[in-house]
């Protein structure tokens, strides 16, 4: 069966905690590049919560947004690579090859919402912190582009288990590690192709819009916009 | 009104001691001082200085650079475009000269083809020192791997890729065809070693009649294919830019605008590297203030219409006011205000006033200071467009500035090295002046008498026809 | 290996004289040139009779560059086809800039090659006409003879015209 996996993002529900940018780092291999890098901005989350302040003191408020990958239909980072490191898979997904990647950075610089990340040195795991890294995907090298890739080892995993068991993968087994941490359970996701799913009936809300839909970008993470006001 | 015309033997190179002018345009070749060893010696350890650091980098990773996020682009590739605007000198002067049968071409088409092709040498090399993991670029080059992948061509650096090896390949050959004759003159003149280095780089040309007239149609021929190669190589370029969804980049002004703004570095640059040629080897009657006359005429005119351009650029934005794109051109009066102000300065406020009166035109000093100038302007520019589009992109959340460190600094030095040495070990070994085609000039240079006065005419073999008529 | 008299002229006035008068000689076409440290225009000493033809090989290049440049571009598409960026696997301008930049560098090679060969570069032969005064202003005409006969003619005519140094070499033209 094709999949078509899509997320979907309840900014009523987000409270801007991080959960999910921790959950991510864990999940990924992700290095804690340290405050004098972070200084430098060249933060390595592959999901991050944009801040944004609405109204002056003392009425300020923050509103969050989180941007993973977005997955793009017409991904304007596949296009500029010299090398195919990133192309669109079969499940629709924006797929990374890491190893194939020369690092020119041009793919960062033609993803509008910057949701690339570069390893700028060879990071280092000084033990015991080694042993915290997941066996299911690499540990990159320095010149290696990466991103948000909607957990492709747990959508490989499911597809495996699936696959034994003689089924289709259910809504709702394959979980990102952020969309399973959030705890206001403001991250969905799941498979548009299947009309059944929870993500299928959840983006029907009038509160859907896109992100920069304006650049033609079709991009399959779809937020659902903030209504409740402040002091909810 | 009673003129005299010149009889066939009257011209200027039978005037013309051609053993003093041979060593007079052969000084590089003939005489070396202290100051050349100097010079190499001091570019040679510039380079090695950048390489080592390029070897750090590589090393270590491109985290010792300024680079971030989301400027993933700066002063690496504001150089390549730069240097890869520069090599547009050659290509204006001896193309483009050649063809429009300039009579005062003669004496910059060598100096200004290899300033082109070392130029472009260094333009080529920044794509490798640039990446993140530079020993796997063969991942470019389209080979049969056991990958079974190959290059994807829709990128514009696989473009840039194509373009410049195009551009290269065309650029050397254009200067080794165009110092054939040159070569085969060192050759009958040298002895020994020199005589057989210089016998196999001229390939047994002998200059018979027939040699000559196929030699004149390989030089035309090259001139004619090398303009559309440099246009298409500089669109290419800036299509880097142009294709990308950066605010401030995606402008379909990108491709003539940075190849209008390659030609008048370009320029610039000539003029620079004549006026050292011509203090270094002592030129001063070769390369004679008309020279840089119609050099800085060339280059007021490159002023204005670069400053058209650019003002078409801000117009747009300024006019249009859309978002994204003004918040970039916000910066401008922001974080990048120096620069900015660097770029018009330097590019238009200095050089175009001065380029207008013919007394700076004539001075061999005096043009240096709007060429230098210009050549500072233009690499603001260059900086202008890489980096504050990324600075303040798409989202503001995560815009931040960017400065190069000591790293990017040294390699670039080494770059700018680089062209130094290549271009110092050329004028050594090989003829740095056109004397084939000075020597040809002065054989169709005489003087007529117009009454009360004495004119230079310059004959001009217009087509086959009228010669056997 | 032929033999050739080659004679020595201060200037193109001279050496026209000569040029004439080997013409009335009835020389076998073509083997009559000059040797100069600056092109002469056509018809001033000598004509050359052959057309150039190399012109041909730069467009053939231009053809042949426009199809390696077309098929590296397809087998690069289509060899291992990935979808990027939502666009066809077989982009048409891409596929057209690349053309485009290969055609033009078959252009040039052809120029190169083509050119170089019809000048008769990289040909080594052992005995070659050639002399290096020509670089002092002196123009050398060169004129292939068969027999002594049209040899002693020839090297009167030069002499005549006020040639210096006319003798008679064996080499190739």
């Amino acid at each position: 069966m094709k999949h078509t996996w899509a997320m979907a993002i309840d900014l009523d529900r987000c409270t801007g905690c991080g959960a999910c940018v921790v959950a991510c780092n864990a999940e990924n291999n992700i290095p804690v590049i340290g405050e004098a890098e972070a200084g430098k901005n060249r933060l390595m989350h592959w999901i991050r919560v944009n801040r944004y302040w609405e109204g002056e003191y003392p009425e300020a408020q923050a509103v969050y947004l989180p941007i993973p990958c977005m997955q793009c239909e017409r991904a304007p980072c596949e296009l500029v690579c010299p090398v195919y490191a990133t192309y669109h898979n079969e499940d629709g997904l924006n797929a990374m090859v890491y190893n194939r990647c020369i690092g020119t950075r041009y793919c960062a610089n033609n993803c509008p919402y910057s949701v690339r990340v570069f390893n700028w040195y060879d990071y280092k795991w000084e033990k015991p912190l080694d042993e915290q890294l997941s066996p299911d995907l690499t540990v990159r090298s320095r010149g290696v582009m990466e991103k948000c890739t909607f957990c492709i080892q747990r959508i490989r995993r499911a597809k495996e288990t699936a696959a034994e068991e003689g089924r289709e993968i259910r809504d709702g087994e394959v979980v990102p590690a952020c969309v399973q941490t959030c705890p206001p359970g403001a991250l969905l996701f799941g498979d548009l192709a299947d009309p059944h799913s929870e993500i299928t009936r959840k983006l029907k809300d009038p509160r859907r819009f896109r992100l920069m839909e304006h650049l033609g970008t079709e991009p399959r993470v779809v937020y659902l916009k903030r209504q409740k006001g402040a002091g909810r | 009104m009673s003129t005299e015309a010149p009889r066939a033997d009257d011209h200027h190179l039978a005037q013309t001691d051609e053993t003093a002018l041979f060593e007079r345009l052969s000084r590089s070749n003939l005489v070396t001082t202290w100051k050349w060893y100097l010079g190499v010696a001091a570019a040679g350890a510039v380079l090695l200085w950048g390489v080592i650091v390029f070897l750090y980098m590589a090393m270590v990773g491109m985290g010792v650079t300024g680079y971030n996020k989301p400027v993933f682009w700066g002063l690496y590739e504001a150089s390549l475009v730069f240097w890869i605007g520069l090599s547009h000198s050659g290509t204006l002067i001896s193309a483009i000269l050649r063809l429009t049968h300039a009579t005062w071409r003669a004496p910059v088409l060598r100096g200004a083809e290899a300033m082109t092709a070392f130029t472009l040498m260094v333009g080529g090399i920044i794509p490798i020192i640039h990446l993140g993991r530079n020993w796997r670029v063969y991942y470019a080059l389209p080979y049969p791997s056991s990958r079974e992948l190959w290059p994807n061509m829709r990128s514009p650096l696989m473009w840039d890729a194509m373009a410049i090896t195009t551009y290269l390949i065309g650029s050397l050959t254009f200067l080794y065809v165009g110092m054939i004759p040159d070569l085969a003159l060192l050759r009958d003149k040298s002895a020994g070693g020199r005589r057989k280095f210089y016998s196999a780089l001229s390939l047994g040309f002998r200059g018979t009649h027939a040699q000559w007239r196929r030699y004149h149609v390989a030089s035309t021929l090259f001139a004619i294919l090398i303009i559309p190669i440099a246009v298409s190589v500089h669109s290419i370029v800036s299509w880097d830019f142009a294709m990308a969804k950066v605010p401030g980049w995606h402008s379909t002004i990108f491709a003539p605008y940075f190849v209008v703004g390659a030609i008048f570095s370009g320029i610039a640059g000539v003029v620079i590297v004549m006026a050292i040629l011509r203090k270094a080897f002592r030129l001063e009657r070769v390369l004679t203030p008309l020279h840089f006359d119609n050099l800085g005429k060339l280059l007021c005119t490159m002023t204005l219409l670069w400053g058209y351009f650019y003002f078409t650029e801000f117009l747009t934005v300024w006019y249009n006011r859309n978002p994204e794109e003004w918040e970039v051109f916000s910066s401008y009066a922001g974080p990048y205000l120096p620069l900015f102000l660097t770029m018009i300065v330097c590019n238009f406020v200095i050089p175009f006033p001065m380029l207008c009166l013919k007394r700076v035109r004539r001075s061999v000093f005096l043009i240096l200071v709007p060429a230098c100038s210009i050549v500072i302007g233009m690499y603001a520019e260059r900086l202008l467009i890489v980096i504050p589009s990324l600075a303040r992109r798409n989202d503001p959340f995560i815009w931040a500035n960017y400065f190069p460190t000591w790293v990017e600094f040294s390699v670039m030095a080494g770059a700018a090295a680089m062209f130094v040495l290549l271009y110092m070990l050329f004028a050594k070994f090989f003829p740095i002046m056109a004397i084939s085609d000075i020597k040809e000039r002065l054989f169709h240079t005489s003087d007529r008498t117009f009454g009360g006065t004495t004119v230079e005419s310059i004959a001009q073999v217009e087509g086959e026809e009228e010669a056997h008529a | 290996m032929s033999t050739v008299i080659v004679g020595l002229f201060d200037g193109v006035e001279t050496a026209a004289r000569a040029g004439r008068a080997l013409k009335g000689l009835s020389l076998p076409g073509g083997s009559v040139t000059t040797i100069s440290a600056v092109p002469l225009p056509d018809g001033a000493v000598v004509t050359d009779p052959t057309p150039v033809r190399f012109p041909r090989i730069v467009i053939a290049g231009w053809f042949v560059g426009a199809a390696a440049g077309l098929g590296l571009t397809l087998a690069t598409y289509m060899l291992y086809p990935l979808v990027t960026g939502g666009k066809t696997i077989v982009s048409v301008p891409p596929t057209l800039i690349i053309t485009y930049e290969v055609a033009m560098l078959g252009a040039l090679l052809g120029t190169l090659f083509g050119g170089g060969r019809e000048m008769g570069l990289l040909r080594f032969p052992p005995k070659v006409i050639h002399d290096p005064r020509i670089h002092d202003g002196k123009i050398a005409l060169c004129a292939r003879v068969e027999g002594d006969e049209q040899a002693r003619r020839t090297i009167e005519a030069m002499r005549e015209a006020g040639g210096t140094e006319v003798r008679a070499e064996e080499g190739e033209l």
